[in-house]
């Protein structure tokens, strides 16, 4: 009897624990990686002369440090969310999308076109029709990717990958030939007309309506992943295909429908950062915001709501590292460095099952 | 001008010889990516662990003062990072895929950190101080007719490459450790029952990977340019995915898509020269990849119709 009790008693905690463990040992789960990362960042700048302490003071206050500073950071971190979001769609449905980095310079490219290309529209009017085309252009490009795979299964992570270059290429293409500007020095488009241009908030940062925009469509997509009916059925096959297929779902459409869904996302990120930012479309605007997307979705868990703390702290990370390397000469690359080794160890869960080890079963 | 005069003054010899040597950076990486895949792990990373060796092969080469002492630093650093990789994935259960990537965007950053760094300078790195390849002069194969001149006076590396291949396919289908290998991959689990170390299996697989991705990296950097720029692989470890993907994991058909892809990639450069733009061409290669591997799969789907329909 007293045996019984006991094993009562360890079920009770081991629930208790269990319980914890899910909020408690995911946060420190993050903390852990996040030092780790920074700790392998601190022996980079170490080793190179420099010293770490002030580094990261500097990017600290570079991202976060005032009203202006944190502004700038929600700003970067507009086009990360959508980004992350075109991943979390993909990648929490069946889609191993890679060409969200292709798929966002279509969508910029063509936000560009319809903000200088149509003269005389009302600027809500002319916004909304700028951000739908890129959304179109954006699923445009994944199409081919996804058709090829539900048609004949070639592999989408490959070809994906490859319509990002063709993307950055084809771009590059447009603006040194058909759509030359003779106003910027930098290939690129002409300016959008003032009608395009997203308003701003804060006087002196680029901050603008993109920002709230992007925290509307995470509630839309956490909506339509989570309280839909074909949002489950897309979830359901992203987690188990063959199951799904036994059970009946449509396999084939909501793959197409997942890369459709991401790749208009991406192209609504691109579009953002045009008409929010740049002001035109120039080559090489994007800097990987693609590939940041996979990674916040990574961070976030697949989870919509998630995905805003990961971009505004990868979007700290990026505006930070500017203050650094102005204020301690640590050059910004150094940031990259730090993304590659959070995103090494971010899935591994190193420190998760050390801790959960730890814990009796 | 008639189409044959074209191509005739398209396809010349110079092409067809830049188109080997094109091809040789893709074969290694394709080759690193056979063993990785033969051992049952998807190696997205190819990308990266190529960055990584072009990078470490010229700071092999200007410490050292020699390519061959590039290639062997390049070959130790992907090592390293190949066993991070492997680790992560096989010790702690973390997704090959995603790992893949995290391989890429890492390379990526130490590469132009480390630029910064080391050499004061961002973007390229171009100096009198990186000891490049020699091309090889085999006796007599430069004067053979018309071959002579596409195959003779070529990087020691392209040589060994095709060599590479023949290696590949000894190691994998004529060695009882290529058996192991290959098993590990293909059925785990039956692998395990008859005693073959899985793990000790996929490790190699992503080792030896990651040391044919150096010398595909350090190709890159040390031969022909004697440079190194941030963005120079340009895709090139993809496209040896793609190659992979393409040819089965069968060295003979991997190599056939690396050297399409090493002629797009020569193509491209020449077709620049006839005043057509560059941004378009530099398009081909990964256009030929999205069709190559379209072709292969409908050309795999026939052929398991074929079979089925025999079966029924």
């Amino acid at each position: 009897m007293t045996a019984r009790t006991e094993a009562e008693v360890v079920t009770d905690t081991s629930r208790l624990r269990a319980m914890l463990s899910s909020a408690g040992l995911q946060l420190l789960n993050y903390a852990l990686i996040l030092l780790l990362a920074l700790g392998v960042g601190a022996l980079a700048i170490a080793a190179s002369g420099k010293d770490p302490v002030a580094a990261y003071q500097a990017l600290l206050r570079g991202a976060f440090g005032s009203v202006r500073a944190l502004a700038n950071t929600l700003d970067r971190s507009t086009v990360m969310i959508l980004a992350g979001l075109a991943a979390v769609l993909a990648f929490s449905t069946s889609v191993r999308n890679l060409g969200i980095e292709g798929q966002l310079y279509m969508g910029a490219f063509i936000a560009a076109w319809v903000g200088f290309g149509i003269d005389g529209l009302p600027s809500l009017l002319h916004i909304v029709l700028a951000f739908v085309a890129s959304a179109i252009a954006g699923a445009a490009w994944g199409l081919v990717p996804i058709l090829l795979r539900t048609r004949w299964d070639v592999d989408e992570i490959v070809t994906s990958l490859m319509f990002n270059y063709i993307a950055t290429f084809f771009t590059a293409y447009l603006v040194a030939f058909p759509f030359k500007s003779d106003t910027t020095i930098l290939p690129g488009t002409d300016p959008i007309n003032a009608t395009a241009k997203l308003p701003r908030f804060i006087r002196g940062s680029p901050l603008s309506v993109g920002f709230p925009m992007a925290l509307v469509l995470v509630v839309v997509v956490y909506w339509f992943l989570f309280r839909t009916k074909q949002g489950y059925e897309l979830r359901m096959v992203g987690m188990n295909p063959r199951f799904a297929a036994y059970a009946g779902l449509p396999v084939k459409r909501s793959a197409l429908l997942g890369m459709l869904l991401s790749g208009a996302m991406a192209g609504v990120g691109g579009a953002s950062l045009i008409l929010g930012f740049f002001g035109r479309f120039i080559t090489q605007f994007s800097l990987g915001y693609g590939w940041d997307g996979i990674v916040i979705s990574l961070l976030a868990k697949n989870n919509p709501i998630a995905v805003i703390p990961a971009a505004i702290f990868y979007a700290g990370l990026a505006n930070g590292s500017l203050e650094m390397q102005s204020a301690t000469q640590v050059p910004t690359m150094l940031v990259s460095t730090v993304k590659g080794v959070i995103m090494f160890i971010v899935t591994a869960q190193v420190f998760l099952r050390h801790l959960a080890r730890r814990s009796p079963r | 001008m008639s189409i044959v005069d074209t191509l005739g003054r398209l396809i010349t010899v110079e092409l067809l010889s830049s188109s080997l040597r094109m091809t040789t950076p893709v074969l290694y990486a394709t080759l690193g990516g056979i063993f990785s895949s033969e051992a049952g792990v998807l190696n997205v990373g190819l990308e990266g662990l190529m960055i990584i060796g072009a990078f470490f092969g010229v700071v092999g080469s200007v410490a050292l003062g020699s390519a061959w002492g590039g290639l062997l630093v390049a070959i130790l650093a992907c090592l390293i990072l190949s066993l991070a990789f492997a680790a992560v994935h096989l010790e702690w259960g973390a997704d090959e895929m995603i790992v893949g990537l995290a391989l890429n965007i890492f390379g990526y950053g130490l590469t132009t950190y480390l630029l910064v760094v080391m050499y004061d300078v961002s973007g390229y790195y171009s100096s009198e101080a990186i000891a490049g390849f020699q091309p090889l002069h085999i006796p007599g194969v430069e004067k053979l007719p018309l071959i002579g001149s596409i195959l003779g006076g070529q990087f020691a590396l392209v040589y060994l490459g095709f060599l590479a291949v023949f290696a590949t396919w000894f190691v994998l289908y004529r060695t009882p450790w290529g058996f192991w290998l290959r098993s590990a991959g293909e059925s785990p689990e039956a692998a395990e029952t008859v005693g073959i170390n899985l793990k000790l299996m996929k490790y190699s697989g992503v080792l030896i990977g990651g040391i044919l991705c150096a010398v595909g990296g350090a190709f890159l950097s040390l031969a022909h340019l004697n440079l190194f720029s941030e963005e120079m692989t340009a895709g090139r470890g993809f496209l040896a995915l793609a190659a992979v993907n393409f040819g089965d994991r069968k060295p003979l058909k991997c190599l056939a898509a690396s050297l399409i892809f090493g002629f797009a990639d020569a193509l491209a450069i020449r077709l620049q020269r006839f005043g057509l733009p560059s941004q378009l061409v530099l398009m081909l290669p990964y256009i030929a990849t999205v069709v190559v591997l379209t072709l292969s799969a409908i050309q795999r789907l026939a052929a398991q119709r074929a079979r089925m329909s025999v079966r029924g």
